[in-house]
């Protein structure tokens, strides 16, 4: 009964109206980015194939993480309703963590996630718990972005080639640990991870070797569905 | 070998210091910064509205409970997070990504696949413009795509074919390993190094949220000392 009380009110039009604001700002900010990049493009030497050629990759590699997180916010929609789901997962976030953070809000309120004593209040609780917590990473952005250019100016300016051994080195240490999380979790995983990879590498090479641009933009997207398309196939074995 | 010298060693590396890119990272920075305060003010508008204008209240002791628990939580990701990923995603990326979210699922392999397409080598002032343009495209599909399963009631999602869900439960495996996949045949040394310290890391007993900065650490410090050796030899 309260549940149902608390779901009216957590899909109720301010909700909305807030939520829609909050999606505003996540396209507005996509938007100016996009701009301003295309803008400086032609004043470094960017022709604006390359332009082109940018967007469409990253539209084309972001579809299959997109689905991906789709699905995971399905799980969302029913603690906390659907205008809440819409701006915690537009911004900042994961569907975990959200997740977990809805879990420490109702038990710092005494209760249990959609349980029988999950009251406004609880509910109030826990959407305080989710936006104060994920404000840590907005704040953080905001104030220190401009600090850390500044160290990096520094050590461009010392030498040039260092931020650029760095920069490909942060990445692989990244993803080097986050792949190795993934392949621990079952065989499934494994082979996933090991077939996109390859995949990757053998587009990436006939894409270079023959120079054919429309490859490099589907390498990541091919390498997705091969990944993950083997990945359904070894569940029927 | 030869290839992978290539990678670091080009004596015109362009810096992305120039007058041009001057202009593009103050823009960067005051539109960067005033959409995450917008944003900020915004996440404090719905707490506000169910606690004062409706009057429900909790009182602030289990809000600061929840916000403690939280932080004991991820509240140390909140430094280490956007320290870990800035030499990658840069001034711009690191507006984007942390506002959108989704950065190593998401914006980094995006960025790194436009940077990839175009040809662009890191550190250079191609690399970071190709790199938010791939970055802020990928915000915009992944909002639109939110907002489309969200007011579909989760339609979307429920007329997937079982199979199609059952791959998408492997998107992140698949991402992870594509973009290794991606900067291991350019540097396949390093990318071997990368995964080994991953997987020794993941197994020693170490504080799991800080793993994978650990690594981070590690690994640039293994790529630059094996640079500077390389260097010291030519």
């Amino acid at each position: 009964m309260i549940m149902s009380e608390v779901m009216e009110v957590a899909n109720s039009w301010p909700i909305w109206l807030i939520a829609s604001f909050v999606v505003f700002i996540v396209i507005f900010q996509a938007l100016i980015f996009m701009k301003i990049s295309i803008k400086t493009a032609p004043e470094i030497g960017m022709t604006s194939a390359e332009v082109k050629q940018s967007l469409r990759t990253g539209f084309i590699s972001s579809l299959g993480p997109s689905f991906g997180i789709a699905v995971i916010v399905v799980s969302l929609i029913t603690v906390i309703g659907s205008p809440m789901t819409l701006m915690r997962i537009g911004i900042i976030g994961s569907a975990a963590t959200e997740l977990t953070a809805a879990g420490i809000g109702a038990n710092a309120y005494g209760v249990e996630l959609g349980g029988d004593n999950f009251t406004l209040e609880a509910f109030t609780t826990v959407v305080w718990t989710m936006c104060l917590g994920g404000t840590g990473w907005l704040l953080f952005a905001a104030l220190f972005t401009k600090s850390l250019g500044n160290i990096q100016k520094k050590v461009v300016k010392r030498n040039a080639k260092t931020m650029a051994i760095v920069s490909t080195a942060a990445m692989l240490g990244a993803f080097g640990y986050l792949t190795s999380q993934q392949m621990v979790n079952s065989f499934s995983h494994a082979t996933v991870a090991i077939a996109s990879g390859v995949t990757m590498m053998l587009i990436s090479f006939i894409a270079n070797r023959r120079n054919i641009s429309w490859l490099k933009e589907w390498s990541l997207g091919i390498a997705l569905i091969v990944g993950m398309s083997i990945g359904y196939f070894t569940t029927l074995l | 070998m030869a290839m992978k010298k290539e990678i670091f060693n080009q004596t015109s590396i362009e810096l992305s210091q120039s007058a041009e890119m001057e202009a593009f990272h103050s823009r960067s920075h005051f539109w960067g910064r005033l959409t995450l305060w917008v944003l900020i003010a915004a996440s404090l508008m719905a707490p506000l509205y169910l606690s004062f204008v409706l009057g429900a209240h909790p009182g602030w002791t289990p809000i600061i409970a929840g916000l403690v628990g939280y932080a004991a939580f991820v509240g140390i990701m909140w430094v280490l997070e956007p320290v870990t990923y800035y030499p990658t995603l840069g001034i711009s990326g690191t507006y984007i990504g942390f506002l959108t979210g989704n950065i190593a699922n998401m914006c980094l392999p995006c960025s790194a696949a436009a940077q990839n397409a175009v040809g662009a080598e890191p550190g250079t002032k191609k690399a970071e413009i190709s790199g938010t343009l791939g970055i802020a495209i990928a915000s915009l599909t992944n909002i639109i795509v939110i907002i489309f399963v969200v007011l579909s009631g989760s339609y979307i999602v429920s007329i997937l074919p079982a199979p199609v869900e059952t791959a998408l439960g492997y998107v992140l495996p698949a991402i992870f390993g594509g973009v290794l996949g991606q900067f291991a045949i350019k540097v396949p040394l390093y990318g071997t190094i990368a995964l080994i310290v991953g997987l020794i890391i993941l197994f020693s007993p170490i504080f799991s949220l800080i793993q994978i900065v650990l690594c981070v650490v590690i690994t640039v410090a293994i790529v630059l000392y094996i640079e500077k050796l390389k260097a010291s030899k030519e």
